[in-house]
């Protein structure tokens, strides 16, 4: 089967934010304005409301020189997710094109996505159901998966100006992520392929400019063991011994003490972006 | 852009201001490996794409082009047969012309202006211009340029811009090596560039490196301003300027020069050149204005136009308001207040009027000069405002123009929001009122606006294609549009509302549509033209004065840098562009390569005889306020032939006072005053708050931290803003002392979903001489952390 | 294997197929239902037009459905950004949508404090009666002998975002009521 990915070339991008507007106006979402930064950046991160986030930061490279790396932040639509491990209710699943997805009819804001997230990405916002009643649901970056259903590209890669954010098959992605690296080792000598193995890879990948920890991402981003275990081992026992209704009840219970916020933080990197405009 | 090899981006932040400029130049990038070099005061976006940043202070643009210049001629770095061929560089100058301690000759010290009649090349006595080919004569323009820019020695010159010497000797070294003809380089330019006491000779400097570099006329080159509003191209072109009328003909004026048509004509109408059709285009232009009332016993109605007896340009205008001169004032989408320089000093004299008309989509500060909340007293402000609601962009149709001259269409998507209308429909209901005011008068102050023919329909929204109709022109006996501005007439048979468009909407019957700005067809025509995509004006030539992309002898300079070539078969020049220059001038005949047609000689100017006010070469001047008293070029820090003003709210700062060197520019995120963005939500989102830049070794010294509040005064007043303290600035090493300069944007208001104060409360009443665009660019401040 | 045509846009427009449930955020409930279960610009009507912001000139498509603009994005076919914007672009739906906008002509009364809705006829009336009053109590035919017909009580500014049909139309109305003081952004 083919399977797609949406490549991140930070190299080449200017910082310029449409992939941030795009994704409001295609999906319509709202303002979540925030305290100033100290810098340009607007959000610290990706919210259920604000779906990406171009993240900056100045950085100054051991040789002296002086570089403002950009970074566009959103769901990396692991091919191993946590947040579809966890997820009680079977809302969370993968779509064709590669995004993982999360039902919002199906989804009850319980926060365990929220809190497995191995990136900080997913988180509640406001959903109104189709009888007009207003829900906390997770939310996050679809993909714009009812545009690609219909041929389109997502939002935030039409709109880009550098094609820094593309999209495509995958094969043809991690393709053209090993020429972009070529091409962007000219400017920055430490640029690397970011798509990290312990997530089983990921579905939004990144040419970076320098290591990982330099932007404050993981190095090697695992989906907690504790998640491993709940959705292969214990949560479909649960569901064979005490059906469906009653694994419900439990629920809450066993996973509240199985995850903790916290677990998943990444070793080293400077996590607070946002003060360096 | 995509077809250069080096983009030198100085006093422009395209990345920033321009993203999708930035495309095409990752495109050169990507196929041709070519060179981005970032020259500017902070480390800017543009900055964190280019292949060098060249930190350099504001206001020193000369000093560091000077610097250039005279590296290119000591290097041999320059494409000497275009020089030659396509430049005034073997003109000989008279011996009137001298430069000395930083004055021309011909100045006048009282009047602070120049007489530039000592300025001129030495002609024969048919009046043809001397030369001197092998570009060896003293006077000759190529040596006299050698001599003035040789006092730019690379020390002399990083002594005062606080370029380290290493990043200016690699742009010099990159950018020069454009001079290979097989290569092209550009200059990519915006505000940063023209907001400044010397702003139009800061351009000047660029364009005559770019001509000893041969980068003119080709792909690849040129001096390119990145405009900032959507039709900026299209207002100047239809001259919503006071010394202007449509097409670049000069304003008539109070002077014997301009007393009736005959005199205008003789002023006005140059030999050589394409400005000899000069007489055409008015004439044309005044049967536009006045229709039937323009005939030949009445001069067409020449005098019917004002003419105006002084400079009536931004900064004089809000100076005539402040002393009461102006009692009425309409605003289409513009919003002074925010905008304007020395904006506290204009939003006063906006209290002195009897009336005022705000034509906008949102209530501005400017529309709210006299509310409370704006810092004003309502009861003691006797101005009637009106506030009239205009619709959006693609709420109604019409073209404008970008800032490659492509005109474009845009189409009406939805009506009109509420009871918004559109400008035309607000100027012709107010254009048929008015004149039925003055139905039945009989006097002459009635006379010019009875005569004044508007003729868009009988309906209540004005026709767009009858006002196409009229740019474009046409013959008055048959009705249909002339193909183009060649066939004008002076006699009265041809009517044009503005001859550079006249072609758009070519050789329609009356009823018939052919508007070539809704030209679709998105091919590429060859080297990125679309010559079916839109129109451009003149008669669609996307690059203007590409003859140059040529040789002497007609041939591509370069195989991969194609424009227009000789077919020597056809007789004909051919190629990918529409040819700016005789289609069948053979280049071995008469004036077969005098590139640059609408020069009177055809050669492009490296020296400038009667085009700039302050002196025919640049030179380097210190801002109006500046962190130096000791100009290494020359005993004069100010140019010479600036226009001080004085009077009330205006006061000049002092570097004992104000000892910070400060500049402002926009974002990605808002345009201009900000009343388009700070009113949406989105936009307004990723840039909420208005800050400062600056850098971490100044706000050491001042005790301010990350996100503190900090007060930034000038002499003409203070603001208060978020800290941003960043690596970007970093202090300048200028005459061995350390200067600091710091920045803001431009965009916040009182009004608006995102506030914040007015950053042209800071900026001085102080313009450019040759434009008055005001120095917004280069003004002294101090800083200080804001009590909490 | 997917077909990923920009220009597919054009084509899309007016298409019925309403093939997946949109995930509709909480912030309009009322059109989040109206259009759940349809692809957001399945039926949307797409017109052309040009950015209003830089003078770069890129194309941009309006998407218009049920009167109201449900999404703009850039002219896939457009030679300078081919479907490509910056922020500003991205979002001019806003500039239609925001709530912002001044619905209608209001007036402020000299020494009021407070502005007073009018409407268009009333407005426009009575600044043509101020242009006359102020023009015709500044006007000067004629000034040392020379004819200049101008008056300089009366200043214009602005027009850059203007379209050249309206800044022609206002030009000409401006110089032929004798206007010398007209300017625009291109001066600042």
């Amino acid at each position: 089967m083919t399977t797609y990915s949406k490549l991140v070339d930070v190299t080449v991008c200017t910082g310029c934010r449409a992939c941030m507007v795009a994704c409001k106006n295609w999906n319509d979402l709202p303002v979540e304005t925030q305290a100033y930064s100290g810098g340009y950046q607007s959000h610290e991160k990706p919210t259920g409301k604000t779906w990406n986030v171009l993240q900056m930061k100045e950085h100054e490279t051991a040789n002296g020189g002086f570089e403002w790396l950009y970074r566009h932040s959103a769901c990396y639509h692991c091919a191993d997710a946590a947040c579809e491990k966890v997820c009680p209710e079977g809302a969370i699943t993968y779509g064709e094109f590669g995004s993982v997805d999360i039902d919002q009819e199906a989804c009850v804001g319980c926060s365990y996505c929220v809190y497995n997230c191995p990136f900080d990405i997913v988180e509640l916002a406001d959903y109104v159901t189709e009888d007009g009643d207003v829900r906390q649901r997770a939310q996050k970056c679809t993909l714009c998966e009812d545009r690609l259903q219909e041929g389109l590209q997502p939002s935030c890669v039409d709109t880009c100006p550098l094609d820094a954010i593309v999209f495509g098959e995958r094969e043809e992605m991690l393709k053209l992520a090993e020429e972009r690296l070529e091409k962007a080792k000219q400017f920055f000598p430490n640029a690397q392929i970011y798509n990290p193995p312990g997530v089983g890879g990921t579905k939004m990948f990144y040419v970076l400019a320098d290591k990982p920890s330099v932007y404050g991402l993981p190095e090697n981003p695992e989906v907690p063991t504790s998640a491993v275990l709940w959705k292969d081992i214990a949560q479909p026992a649960g569901k064979a011994l005490l059906g469906v209704t009653m694994m419900g009840v439990l629920t809450g219970y066993v996973t509240n003490k199985l995850f903790n916020k916290g677990e998943h933080h990444e070793e080293g990197g400077e996590v607070d972006e946002s003060k360096h405009g | 852009m995509k077809h250069t090899d080096c983009a030198l981006i100085i006093g422009g932040n395209p990345a920033a201001n321009h993203p999708i400029s930035m495309r095409h130049l990752q495109k050169a990038r990507d196929e041709r490996g070519a060179k981005l070099l970032s020259v500017d005061p902070r480390y800017t976006h543009t900055s964190s794409k280019s292949d060098l940043y060249a930190q350099l202070r504001s206001g020193t643009d000369i000093a560091f082009m000077g610097g250039l210049i005279n590296y290119a001629i000591e290097n041999g770095l320059y494409h000497e047969e275009y020089v030659k061929h396509y430049t005034n560089a073997s003109f000989l100058v008279t011996d009137d012309y001298a430069f000395d301690e930083g004055i021309f000759s011909g100045y006048d010290e009282g009047d602070r202006s120049y007489d530039n009649s000592q300025w001129v090349f030495q002609t024969d006595d048919e009046g043809n211009i001397l030369k001197d080919e092998s570009l060896s004569d003293p006077r000759c323009v190529f040596q006299l340029l050698k001599k003035h820019f040789s006092r730019y020695d690379i020390d002399t010159v990083i002594s005062i811009t606080g370029t380290s010497k290493e990043d200016f000797i690699e742009v010099a070294e990159t950018f020069c090596g454009t001079a290979d003809p097989n290569k092209t380089g550009t200059i990519m330019y915006a505000m940063g560039t023209t907001q400044h006491t010397k702003g139009s000779q800061n351009v000047r400097s660029y364009a005559i490196i770019q001509l000893l570099l041969g980068n003119v006329g080709r792909p690849g080159g040129g001096v390119n301003a990145m405009r900032g509003e959507c039709n900026v191209q299209g207002s100047t072109d239809f001259a919503l300027l006071f010394h202007l009328m449509p097409g670049y003909l000069s304003a008539p004026n109070a002077s014997e020069n301009h007393r009736n048509l005959e005199a205008y004509k003789a002023a006005e109408t140059p030999s050589g050149g394409y400005w000899e059709n000069t007489p055409n285009f008015l004439v044309s232009l005044l049967k536009a204005y006045y229709g039937d009332k323009a005939t030949s016993e009445n001069d067409f109605g020449y005098d019917y136009f004002p003419k105006g007896r002084r400079n009536y340009s931004h900064i004089s205008l809000f100076e005539a308001m402040f002393d009461g001169e102006i009692k009425g004032m309409f605003t289409w989408g513009q919003n002074p207040v925010v905008g304007g320089p020395n904006s506290r000093k204009e939003k006063k004299a906006m209290e002195n009027l009897d009336w005022f008309v705000s034509i906008d989509l949102w209530e501005t500060e400017t529309a709210a000069f006299w509310t409370e909340q704006s810092g004003a007293d309502p009861t003691n402000i006797d101005t009637e405002v009106f506030m009239l609601p205009a619709c959006g962009p693609y709420e109604k149709e019409g073209t404008v123009s970008n800032s490659g001259r492509w005109m474009q269409y845009r189409y009406q998507a939805i009506e009109p929001k509420n009871d918004a209308r559109s400008d035309a429909w607000i100027v012709h209901n107010l254009a048929n009122r008015i004149k039925k005011l003055y139905e039945g008068e009989n006097n002459p102050v009635a006379e010019p606006i009875q005569a004044l023919s508007w003729d868009f329909g009988q309906g209540d929204y004005p026709e767009i294609d009858l006002i196409a109709r009229e740019i474009n022109g046409y013959d008055l006996k048959t009705g249909r549009t002339v193909e183009s501005f060649a066939v004008l007439k002076d006699d009265g048979s041809t009517s044009c509302g503005n001859w550079i468009y006249s072609g758009f909407y070519p050789d329609a019957g009356p009823g018939e549509e052919k508007n070539l700005s809704k030209r679709r067809d998105d091919e590429d025509t060859g080297m990125d033209n679309y010559l079916n995509w839109s129109y451009a004006w003149p008669l669609n030539r996307r690059v203007l004065y590409n003859r140059a992309s040529a040789d002497p002898q007609g041939n591509p300079w370069a195989s991969d840098k194609e424009a227009i070539w000789w077919d020597a078969s056809q007789s004909s020049w051919v190629g990918h562009d529409v040819p700016d220059f005789g289609a069948d001038v053979d280049p071995n005949s008469e004036g077969g390569t005098d590139a640059f047609i609408m020069r009177g000689y055809g050669k492009a100017s490296l020296y400038s005889a009667d085009g700039m006010t302050d002196g025919p070469f640049p030179e380097h001047y210190e801002p109006y306020e500046s962190p130096i008293s000791d100009n290494p070029f020359s005993k004069v820090d100010l140019n010479p032939a600036v226009k001080i003003w004085d009077g009330k709210m205006n006061d000049r700062g002092s570097v004992s006072e104000y000892p910070i060197v400060a500049t402002n520019y926009r974002l990605t995120e808002h345009w201009q005053s900000g009343s388009m963005t700070r009113n949406q939500e989105w936009v307004s989102e990723l840039m909420p708050y208005m800050f400062i830049e600056m850098s971490e070794e100044l706000a050491e010294e001042k005790g301010i931290s990350e996100r503190d509040k900090v007060v930034v005064e000038s002499a003409r007043g203070s603001i208060e803003a978020y800290a941003m303290v960043t690596k970007r600035f970093k202090p300048f090493k200028v005459k061995g002392k350390k200067v600091h300069q710091i920045g803001m944007p431009w965009h916040y208001g009182y009004q608006g979903i995102a506030t914040g104060e007015i950053a042209n409360v800071l900026t001085p009443h102080i313009g450019d001489a040759n434009t008055m665009i005001p120095e917004y660019k280069a003004f002294l401040c101090d800083v200080r952390r804001a009590n909490s | 294997m997917m077909e990923l045509s920009r220009r597919q846009f054009l084509k899309l427009s007016g298409a019925t197929a309403a093939t997946l449930a949109v995930v509709e955020l909480g912030f309009d409930p009322k059109k989040a239902q109206a259009e759940s279960n349809e692809f957001k610009i399945a039926h949307s009507e797409v017109t052309p037009t040009i950015c209003p912001y830089c003078s770069v000139g890129c194309g941009i498509l309006v998407h218009v459905k049920d009167g109201d603009v449900v999404y703009t994005e850039g002219d896939p076919d457009h030679p300078i950004n081919r479907g490509t914007l910056c922020p500003k672009g991205n979002g001019i739906r806003q500039l239609y949508t925001s709530e912002k906008r001044v619905e209608r002509p209001k007036y402020r009364a000299p020494g009021s404090t407070e502005w007073e809705e009018v409407d268009w006829d009333w407005a426009l009336g009575r600044i043509a009666e101020n242009v006359k009053k102020t023009r015709d109590e500044s006007f000067v035919v004629e000034e040392d002998g020379m004819t200049v017909n101008h008056t300089e009580a009366i200043a214009n500014l602005g027009g850059a975002a203007l379209e050249n049909e309206e800044v022609y139309m206002i030009q000409k109305l401006m110089r032929g009521l004798g206007l010398t003081y007209i300017e625009h952004q291109a001066r600042i």
